[in-house]
């Protein structure tokens, strides 16, 4: 029955024989487009009408901290990323298929090992008395433990070894795109590697770039699991906050209100890197 | 959209709800919830034929919403007690029906019209003899970073324990701990932020100390019990040992309410509180469980620590509970 009140409002606006596209409609309003009108009208009328929840919200400096917190992690995390993953793409690219397929088959295994287990893991390796601590005190490189974890250091180190395949993948689609060719001719004009890469490689590499750090941002904006445990509080990301918010201080309002903002900054953050990279090419970067 | 959001839900709900002969218990998970199955739903289970099933974590986030929305899938629910009388006086729970479950027994403290005890714990001092030279004696010395240096972990979410802590080392007479002077408070533990750890978690407090993550820390009396059970060279200290306790509720429009009751009198019966104790080491909250067991068991509660034993103000808690919230989130943030 919801089904049916949903198709009869969407199909009127799409062009003729666009019908297959119905069930995907559906399961896109239901699942989707109904819990965020259904947030955004929890966070103006809970507990009354009006935009309370959102001077709360901008007035709190708690929040608006947290806020800045949470973009600036993910930036870090993002930049991180993108130089990390750009070797290992560029070398996904040119290594042979059947070398590169094995490569890829390792990047691909650790995205379907449990996130929290790979948290824990990160866990056990960079804390104080951990393994990375211990063997570098046994060797007499450092004589008291280094800050790994609770802190900005840790979160960043346990999120972009999450994120990494999201950026690798669709850099080495972009990379392999690259014709070959164009760094032989940049060279044979007399271009040294840095201004080959600076010149030729990196500009038409700048789709994957674009597409893999925007997913990153985006994904890294709303992590919960991993800054809990490898952070510390003073470097709280949004969605612990609005858990705590919805689950100990049961306003439901201020947390769809904190949630609401957050997805409608990202919104913008996505229809400006549209912009700029343009929408074809960004779907041909994924 | 938000009718349809809500009949969607409601279909979703409704077809994990519990039948006549069955009722749904939420706790917190791990060894306590554990413990919780086997002294008192099981034994339940086999002699009222009720099943019962276990959900959890407790969240209250969801236990408001399922009251909100009228599709409350929990019958009988774990909480904190600061909580429990919050959430009384905003309608989300169901009266006690004393009828069904004899009172006389249970420690005052710990029950009132909408909620009976679950247990009641301490929070003490306990730190890793491997890592700490010396013993630690009071609350103060987890603030003295020159005389105890090292890490120390403390309960990370806004609840009673941390601030009232805070108070006593920094000379707070125990009878003078109320109303909370947070200004203080925070002021004292400022002194120490930077070698704090936190905890989420019962576990996590375990694992911090086992591992000697942080030297010493604010624990779970129940937990540190554990640890010793398990043999790791843990220290505790019981001085100025702070008591809350967990209590169970039957949220607002509970499906199997009459089941609900007969639970709660098997859950607070002396024979049930004397194995849940046994199993957790954390104290009955039934006069009369004490006699059902081991003397090394009755050794090791709180109760045998009521020398500088402090009772947390669940009701001070419970009235300002958001407020101190808002401040502690603003703190611990900066």
């Amino acid at each position: 029955m919801q089904a049916h009140s949903l198709s009869r409002g969407s199909i009127a606006g799409l062009p003729a024989g666009s019908g297959g596209a119905l069930p995907a409609l559906v399961l896109v309003g239901l699942f989707f487009v109904v819990p965020v009108v259904a947030l955004l009208l929890r966070s103006v009328t809970d507990p009354e009408p009006g935009l309370q929840n959102y001077a709360a919200l901008f007035g709190s400096g708690t929040y608006v901290r947290v806020f800045l917190n949470t973009f600036l992690v993910a930036a870090v995390v993002t930049v991180v990323t993108i130089v990390v993953a750009f070797p290992v793409a560029w070398m996904l690219a040119i290594m042979p298929p059947a070398l590169g397929s094995v490569v890829f088959g390792i990047i691909i295994l650790s995205m379907w090992t449990n996130l929290l287990t790979r948290t824990y893991a990160w866990m056990v390796l960079l804390q104080r008395t951990g393994v990375i601590n211990r063997a570098l005190m046994g060797l007499g490189v450092i004589h008291e433990p280094l800050p790994l974890i609770n802190n900005l250091t840790g979160v960043t180190i346990g999120m972009v070894y999450i994120m990494l395949p999201f950026m690798i993948l669709p850099l080495v689609g972009t990379l392999r795109a690259i014709d070959p060719m164009t760094l032989r001719a940049a060279a044979l004009c007399g271009a040294s590697p840095s201004q080959a890469f600076r010149r030729i490689l990196l500009p038409l590499s700048l789709p994957g770039i674009a597409a893999g750090g925007l997913m990153v941002f985006v994904m890294s904006l709303g992590y919960f699991v991993t800054p809990a445990l490898l952070g510390g509080t003073s470097n709280m990301m949004l969605a612990e906050m609005i858990a705590q918010t919805v689950q100990s201080l049961l306003n439901w309002g201020l947390g769809s209100a904190a949630a609401f903002v957050l997805l409608a900054v990202t919104m913008v953050l996505y229809a400006i890197q549209l912009r700029m990279v343009g929408a074809r090419r960004l779907a041909g970067g994924l | 959209m938000r009718l349809i959001l809500a009949g969607v839900l409601a279909g979703l709900l409704s077809a994990t709800a519990a039948k006549a002969d069955e009722m749904v218990f939420t706790s917190w998970g791990g060894t306590t919830q554990e413990a919780q199955t086997k002294s008192w739903a099981e034994p339940f289970a086999a002699s009222s034929g009720i099943k019962v099933l276990q959900d959890g974590p407790t969240d209250y986030g969801k236990l408001k919403a399922m009251v909100d929305a009228k599709n409350v899938t929990w019958d009988v629910v774990d909480v904190e007690m600061d909580f429990a009388i919050k959430a009384a006086k905003d309608g989300l729970l169901e009266p006690i029906d004393f009828a069904a479950v004899p009172k006389a027994d249970l420690d005052p403290r710990f029950s009132n019209e909408h909620a009976v005890g679950s247990f009641y714990y301490s929070f003490v001092l306990a730190w890793n003899k491997g890592v700490v030279s010396g013993e630690p004696t009071s609350w103060a010395d987890m603030f003295d970073t020159k005389k105890f240096p090292g890490k120390r972990t403390f309960y990370k979410w806004s609840a009673p324990g941390v601030i009232e802590i805070a108070l006593l080392a920094d000379g707070v007479p125990a009878d003078k701990l109320y109303p909370l002077d947070l200004e203080r408070a925070f002021k004292k533990l400022d002194t120490i932020k930077s070698d704090i750890v936190w905890w989420g978690g019962g576990a996590e407090s375990q694992q911090l100390i086992a591992s000697g993550e942080a030297a010493f820390g604010q624990l779970w009396n129940g937990r540190v019990f554990a640890l010793e059970k398990d043999g790791a060279d843990v220290g505790v200290s019981w001085n100025q040992n702070l008591t809350a306790a967990d209590v169970l509720v039957v949220p607002k429009g509970a499906k199997n309410k009459d089941s609900a009751m007969k639970f709660l009198a098997a859950a607070t019966s002396p024979t049930g509180q004397a194995k849940f104790a046994e199993a957790s080491g954390y104290a009955p909250i039934n006069t009369k469980a004490k006699a059902e067991m081991p003397a090394d068991v009755v050794k090791g509660l709180p109760d045998a620590h009521v020398e500088g034993q402090i009772n947390l103000d669940m009701n001070y808690w419970a009235e300002h509970r958001d407020e101190i919230a808002t401040r502690w989130y603003a703190w611990q943030t900066k």
